[in-house]
């Protein structure tokens, strides 16, 4: 115990002596997200945010923050280009700022990354319409700007198509979509609640992602007659994923039953041995 | 059949002799509790850890760009490939619980005294490699949970003066943590670390033997301490067998130590397996609540409240060296911590801060 004091004294002098003396693990540890501190700001935001901001445009980051968009890591710049890290070049073409896209450029605008569905938006009636005389409907006419939400079947609705034209047809190319969007969602809710029980489900997540976006490719054009003629594949792969998730939830059962089993066993030794240990055979 | 297999061991190496010796005829104190079973729980413990980890090398793929994938195979198309990986997982937080428990009970008794300084220090050598092959072996799936945990704790070296960047290179192999640190913790895992921890178990297992097991402070029959003036072995003739009544003991409580672990893979699959864990590591994309394994929490949190770092780091080792050192600082005779009560307030209080350290870690 004696030589406990000075231990300590001589362990704690050098670093109070050399106070700050570690920049560079402030800078590499305690800068990062793990530990606690500010991620670095976008500067978009910053400014589309700030008071000198006209009203108009000053909510947009509050609408992006409750957008489908946010949620996958889309960002301002991933749309309108420019550097989100530089404030003096963040708008500066060099750094491929686009800006805001006219009326007829808004598809091309979105299609730089929703490319199939550019070309099956292109070839539909609604394309056309907004190609030819410029007055059409484009993406952000259902999906909004920026707080763009999940598409779903529900985006296609009375009120919002009314707004155009009459329901009857949409009313007939819904029906057709109803079944195997429903599947959808239902594999997709499977998708989710096997990843909450820790099981990889990327390569399902791949496939379903893949015929989702293909089926949805369906939801642009106004051909109900190709809509029902492609429903049947669709379901087709659509039930092997579900055949798929099913199995792995049973096996998830299998796994729960076979170790309650074996804490069963355990706790049942562990009782005999008890048991066992206080006999008076054994004594 | 089974007599002549004994007749042959008996002949050879004098099988009877031996079961007495170490076994029905060696006693054991008679005041002895439960809380003397759980270095044999941690034994228990460990060699689950070995044969699960063989198992689990077989189908194991060293390198990053498989890792993941090989570790996501066992988990999946491997016939009870889960089961191995779980009881490995889980038999890793619950081996470091016990060793943790087992550590508190030494220190709690006063075991840790004169003649049993070595066997201490010893056992605290095992600590930190049972911490280094939780360290080490948190990597290997190569998924987010695991890259930016080991990436946390691979930095915090780093705030030591002179020797830490070099600490921090050697662990890592590099700025970054990579393929190179996939390979070094690999090798760490399954070769250095298992030959460290089975000469340091030997060690100990020899020191306890040699030295003999100690008496509690308190209960029913506690004796009177001779004065250890030269080399004795402490023998307790009037207490019970090893063999079978502490064996069973010692049964009882595996079996408790099993069913726990069982209970958590049943109930709780993904305690220590969550969503993070199933998501390959990506080195460009940092998680915003990513945080280092429990065990890490208390250090990690006390670095980031320090304002000096250098400091907080010296804290930590000084913390370090008076837990390996701590017999040859306490030398008093007394080693009922009851009648204790300085000490007792700074076990108590050491622990608490620890608890404290790692909740506010986990939450902060």
């Amino acid at each position: 115990m004696k030589y406990l004091l000075p231990l300590c004294i001589i362990l704690i002098l050098p670093p109070v002596a050399s106070a700050d003396w570690k920049e560079r693990f402030e800078k590499e540890f305690l800068t990062r997200p793990w530990a606690g501190a500010q991620v670095e700001k976008d500067v978009c935001l910053e400014c589309h945010s700030s008071e000198m901001m006209k009203p108009e445009a000053r909510d947009i980051p509050r609408k992006w923050e409750t957008s489908w968009h946010h949620q996958n890591g889309i960002s301002c710049h991933n749309c309108h280009g420019g550097d989100p890290k530089d404030v003096e070049n963040a708008m500066s073409p060099q750094r491929g700022y686009v800006g805001i896209p006219k009326n007829t450029q808004v598809p091309e605008f979105c299609g730089k990354c929703h490319r199939g569905i550019l070309k099956n938006f292109l070839e539909s009636g609604h394309g056309k319409a907004l190609k030819s005389s410029g007055k059409g409907p484009n993406c952000v006419t259902c999906h909004g700007s920026h707080n763009v939400q999940k598409a779903t079947i529900n985006l296609i609705n009375e009120p919002l198509c009314a707004k155009c034209h009459s329901y009857e047809r949409v009313k007939i190319m819904r029906q057709a979509l109803l079944v195997t969007e429903n599947k959808m969602s239902q594999i997709e809710k499977g998708l989710t609640e096997l990843k909450a029980q820790g099981v990889y489900t990327e390569e399902e997540q791949k496939t379903f992602f893949n015929t989702q976006a293909a089926f949805r490719t369906l939801f642009h054009t106004e051909d109900v007659s190709m809509v029902k003629r492609r429903t049947d594949e669709f379901i087709h792969q659509l039930n092997d994923l579900q055949g798929r998730n099913q199995k792995t939830f049973e096996e998830l059962r299998f796994r729960k039953n076979f170790s309650a089993f074996l804490m069963l066993l355990f706790t049942g030794m562990g009782i005999g041995f008890l048991m066992f240990s206080r006999s008076p055979k054994k004594k | 059949m089974w007599e002549r297999i004994k007749n042959w061991l008996e002949i050879r190496v004098g099988l009877d002799e031996l079961i007495k010796t170490h076994l029905t005829e060696y006693r054991i104190p008679k005041n002895i509790n439960i809380l003397y079973t759980l270095g044999f729980v941690a034994l228990v413990a460990f060699l689950i850890q070995v044969v699960t980890g063989f198992f689990l090398m077989v189908y194991y793929i060293p390198y990053s760009g498989t890792a993941f994938r090989s570790v996501q195979e066992i988990m999946s198309t491997v016939p009870y490939g889960w089961l191995f990986r779980q009881i490995h997982v889980v038999g890793s937080s619950l081996m470091l619980v016990v060793v943790l428990l087992h550590t508190l009970a030494v220190f709690s008794m006063g075991s840790f005294k004169k003649p049993r300084e070595l066997t201490w220090v010893v056992g605290t050598l095992m600590f930190f490699t049972t911490l280094a092959f939780c360290l080490s072996g948190y990597l290997l799936p190569w998924s987010q949970l695991s890259y930016w945990a080991t990436t946390i704790a691979t930095t915090l070296p780093t705030a030591l003066p002179y020797a830490g960047d070099l600490v921090a290179g050697m662990m890592k192999g590099g700025e970054q943590v990579s393929g190179i640190t996939l390979n070094r913790f690999f090798a760490l895992h399954v070769v250095l670390l298992p030959l460290v921890i089975s000469i340091l178990v030997g060690l100990h297992l020899f020191l306890v033997r040699r030295v003999g097991i100690s008496s509690p402070p308190s209960g029913k029959a506690a004796e009177p301490e001779r004065p250890w003036t030269e080399y004795r072995h402490e023998s307790h003739p009037e207490g019970p067998s090893f063999f079978p009544d502490f064996v069973l003991k010692e049964m009882i409580m595996v079996m408790v130590f099993l069913a726990v672990m069982f209970f958590i893979i049943t109930f709780l699959p993904t305690l220590l397996l969550p969503e993070e864990a199933n998501i390959p590591a990506d080195p460009f994309k940092t998680p915003a609540h990513i945080k280092p394994e429990w065990y890490f929490l208390a250090p990690y949190q006390m670095l980031k409240i320090v304002p000096n770092k250098f400091l907080g780091v010296t804290l930590q080792l000084i913390f370090l060296l008076l837990f390996v050192l701590w017999p040859f600082l306490d030398t008093r005779e007394e080693k009922d911590l009851l009648k204790r009560p300085y000490l007792r307030l700074l076990f108590f209080l050491s622990l608490i801060l620890w608890i404290v350290f790692t909740f506010w870690g986990k939450y902060s």
